[in-house]
């Protein structure tokens, strides 16, 4: 018996341990609770000026959380000491460095000293003079969860921006633009390459065998504001120095904005014949694209939006041909990929989800089979000869002429007989017929298109316009009727297809509501409830 | 009767073992059921669902249920979330639309159907069945108002006639079961306008589903909600909207409920017609031995005692 007690004596001593270890856990979870729960209590500040020190990344695993800095608040507090930036930013090169009093990153526990040491030393001598300061402790600059959170905005460079600066700068490209140059470790300025910052400044600084190219926002950091500061000391109008001028979302609104940018001059093309293949070439191949460069040119906002990697023709870096490398993307791919914004397709059918267009393009299918004749409106049939343009004509002059003798031949052409009212009566039953206003709604469609070029051109004909509706119908304004196709609902061989009354509801609802079209929405604004005892029930 | 430690153990090990060799809880239900292979199945495209509440009308009248309170054209009862009632097979709701297109989604909501019922599995008098077309059928005449079949249901569905005394019923969506068995189409499928309703085999209407998945990738979540929750369903949705902002359950994995339940309940049979012959078995081969133990002990006894008797009779003798 003596062995069962002990037994039970060890099991209860084990248990009671247990129990304990549970409560002081749990104790410590609601300390760590409440703990948080204050820390959320208090508001949390949004702003733009938050800095971060990110080079200490570069080291390796951080021993505390990286500390949030506050710029403008700084640079506002000095500036009432009449002190100015070179308190905490040295110089190099007669430039200054965005970097805390110090120039390369040299080490962890150098950059830790640099930090904690000189902001340490300045919020204590603050504090001894008996003013308000910054903290003096690792944990109130350290935070687990900082207070203060960042609400930046990402600053860009765009062609109202770009011109501004030209102008300012009397059309000295080199005051910016600049390329590298190995062997002499020197930058130098070349006439006609000049390209976005971002094709050499990525988004994180770059160790090649020879260089270092710096980040975007190191370079950016550098440049902008070096440049702002001396433009200001000479008493002229510059650009903003502190953070909340470039990266707070209302001043970066505040920008001027220049409506009608002149052309940028680059030595770009005004049209371009994009070949399919080699011109000279007997084999057969697509026909050629006309492009008009110049048109897109103000289209779009930066260069970068097609040139994702440099300003040189599209075929330097997509191929005509494919390549077993992964990383090749054809000039087909480059031009016909769906969702992509720098692709023709994919800038294109983005342009399709406006209002305007939505009705009818968001019904048809995304599933990238376009019918064939949709091709040749891009790759265009070489004009007759009697136009006087012919194939052996100059590339740039046949992109030029190409579009425009094809417009003035064929289009655009609105000469359908649009019937003025169709009166949908098959399928009467709680309800009355409608009586569709089908002129009045084409013409309503052609008047969404007028201030749209993109949409005129692919719309050269009405036909086109009459797809949107008469789906998978001949281009000849001659539609079938839709119950031709549209009978029974749930037809085995065509799961997909509506039947009759769905597709009038589809069409016609499914138009309405994508293009914001509120009044025709409910049943009896189309068809007026027919009296009970007209009703026939189908059951 | 005392029973020893090493008894105790001999037993449970047994039982234990009688239990491991039993059957397996997979082969107490179906093996891998993925429905009747002709089955029907609807299809709820909620990217076209218009929220005009047609199909709520329509199954009122096909199903011979009391006037609503407040009449089908009645949009502004869409702002409140309803559940089915006794008198209101199903129900469209509105939610705020979380997906690619503009405006509110509505998405109708009645008896999911399910390949393997909740319901069925949980009723002990088969008053809810499965049948070949899909539907899943309720006969009262057998039902005996437990509930459990509303306690079953994942989808919180079936109804109960609380306000009928005498004859109280569980009142859930038939699938039209009466009208397709006549080829007719459910109530609400007949009745949709945009064909937010599809109806047809089940394969059929999954293979409809990634046909439009295919078409349209921007527009829908690439998920048909009902193909494998709980083991499958005859209702089936897509939509734009994510499931879970639809108050869709989406923590119901894919096992069918009979089988989370079948495990357990296999283990019944065994417990129930095993346990008493295997613990009489053991009682027996106890007792034998004990009786074997007692005769020893009395022969043992006897045979002590006769020797002590000898004994005494010698020494008698002697003396």
């Amino acid at each position: 018996m003596w062995k069962g007690k002990s037994l039970l004596l060890g099991a209860g001593i084990t248990v009671a341990i247990v129990i304990a270890f549970i409560c002081t856990m749990s104790a410590f979870d609601d300390q760590a609770l409440s703990k948080t729960s204050d820390q959320t209590q208090k508001t949390v500040m949004y702003r733009a000026d938050i800095i971060t020190f990110d080079n200490m990344d570069a080291f390796g695993k951080l021993e505390k959380p990286k500390a949030v800095f506050l710029h403008d608040l700084h640079t506002d507090a000095l500036e009432k000491k009449h002190k100015d930036c070179v308190t905490c930013h040295m110089s190099e090169n007669g430039r200054m460095s965005p970097k805390f009093m110090h120039l390369k990153d040299i080490g962890p526990e150098e950059l830790t000293k640099i930090y904690c040491d000189n902001c340490t030393k300045c919020h204590s001598e603050t504090i001894a003079a008996g003013e308000k300061a910054g903290p003096v402790k690792c944990d109130d600059c350290h935070r687990q969860r900082p207070l203060i959170k960042s609400s930046m905005v990402e600053m860009g460079f765009d062609k109202s921006l770009h011109y501004r600066h030209l102008k300012a700068q009397k059309d000295h490209c080199e005051k910016c633009h600049h390329e590298y140059n190995e062997k002499t470790q020197k930058l130098f300025y070349a006439k006609g390459k000049e390209g976005t910052c971002r094709y050499c400044h990525k988004k994180g600084t770059q160790s090649n065998k020879m260089e270092k190219v710096i980040s975007m926002r190191l370079a950016s950091h550098y440049a902008c504001i070096d440049c702002h500061q001396k433009t200001m000391a000479m008493q002229m109008n510059a650009g903003p120095v502190r953070c909340a001028g470039c990266h707070d979302a209302t001043e970066q609104s505040k920008i001027e904005k220049i409506s009608h940018v002149p052309r940028l001059k680059r030595g770009q093309p005004d049209n371009v014949l994009i070949n399919t293949g080699d011109p000279k070439s007997r084999i057969p191949q697509m026909m050629r694209v006309p492009f008009d460069h110049k048109a897109h040119e103000e289209y779009n906002d930066t260069c970068r939006v097609c040139h994702l990697a440099s300003l040189d023709a599209c075929v330097k870096c997509h191929p005509l041909t494919g390549s077993t490398d992964k990383k090749v993307i054809t000039l087909e791919t480059a031009f016909h990929k769906q969702g992509h914004q720098s692709s023709c397709f994919g800038c294109h059918e983005s342009k399709q989800q406006d209002k305007r267009c939505a009705g009818c393009h968001a019904v048809m299918a995304k599933d990238g089979r376009k019918d064939s004749a949709a091709c040749l409106r891009c790759h265009m049939v070489p004009l007759p000869e009697r136009t006087g343009v012919l194939s052996t004509s100059k590339a740039a002059k046949m992109a030029r002429l190409m579009p425009q003798l094809w417009k003035e031949t064929f289009g655009p052409i609105y000469r359908v007989q649009v019937p003025k009212t169709v009166v949908i009566k098959n399928l009467m039953d709680r309800y009355g017929p409608v009586e569709y206003p089908h002129r009045k709604v084409y013409h309503a469609i052609v008047n969404k298109m007028q201030d749209s070029k993109l949409a005129q051109y692919f719309h050269y004909s009405e036909t086109t316009l009459c797809l949107g509706c008469h789906h998978h119908s001949p281009v000849d304004g001659n539609p079938p009727k839709c119950e031709n196709c549209h009978g029974a609902p749930f037809d085995k061989n065509h799961l997909d297809r509506p039947g009759i009354k769905a597709s009038y509801h589809q069409q016609c609802m499914g138009c309405h509501q994508r293009m914001g079209v509120t009044k025709y929405l409910s049943c009896t604004s189309c068809h007026k409830e027919r009296k009970k005892e007209l009703q026939v029930s189908s059951k | 009767m005392t029973i020893s430690r090493r008894k105790f153990l001999g037993w449970l090990g047994a039982a234990g073992m009688s239990t491991a060799f039993g059957k397996s809880a997979a082969a107490a239900t179906h093996e891998h059921f993925t429905g009747y292979p002709n089955s029907f199945a609807i299809l709820h495209d909620i990217t076209l669902c218009v929220g005009c509440r047609t199909c709520e009308d329509a199954c009122n009248k096909v199903n011979h249920l009391p006037p609503p309170d407040k009449p089908f054209t009645d949009l502004a009862v869409l702002d409140k979330h309803r559940r089915t009632t006794t008198k209101a097979y199903t129900v469209v709701n509105k939610y705020e639309n979380k997906g690619p297109s503009k405006g509110p989604v509505f998405y109708k909501k009645q008896c999911n159907h399910c390949l393997e019922p909740a319901c069925a599995s949980a009723c002990f008098v088969r008053a809810l069945t499965k049948t070949s077309t899909g539907a899943v059928i309720y006969d009262s005449s057998v039902c005996v108002g437990c509930r459990y079949c509303m306690i079953a249901c994942p989808f919180e569905i079936p109804t109960y006639e609380y306000d009928q005394v005498l004859t109280p019923r569980i009142q859930k969506c038939t699938m039209c079961y009466p009208r397709i068995i006549k080829g007719q189409l459910p109530g609400c499928v007949e009745a949709c306008p945009m064909e937010a309703l599809s109806f047809g085999k089940r394969k059929e209407m999954i293979k409809l589903a990634r046909m439009r998945f295919q078409k349209h990738p921007d527009r829908y979540v690439d998920h048909i909600y009902g193909e494998h929750e709980m083991g499958g369903s005859s209702w089936l949705y897509i939509s734009g909207t994510p499931f879970k902002d639809l108050g869709m359950r989406e923590d119901l994995g894919v096992t069918p409920a009979p089988q989370l339940t079948a495990g357990a309940l296999s283990s019944v049979p065994v417990i129930a017609g095993l346990w008493p012959a295997l613990l009489a078995g053991i009682y027996a081969v106890s007792k034998r031995k004990e009786k074997i133990a007692r005769t020893e002990k009395e022969q043992a006894v006897a045979a002590a005692m006769d020797k002590k008797g000898a004994a005494t009779t010698q020494t008698e003798e002697e003396s």
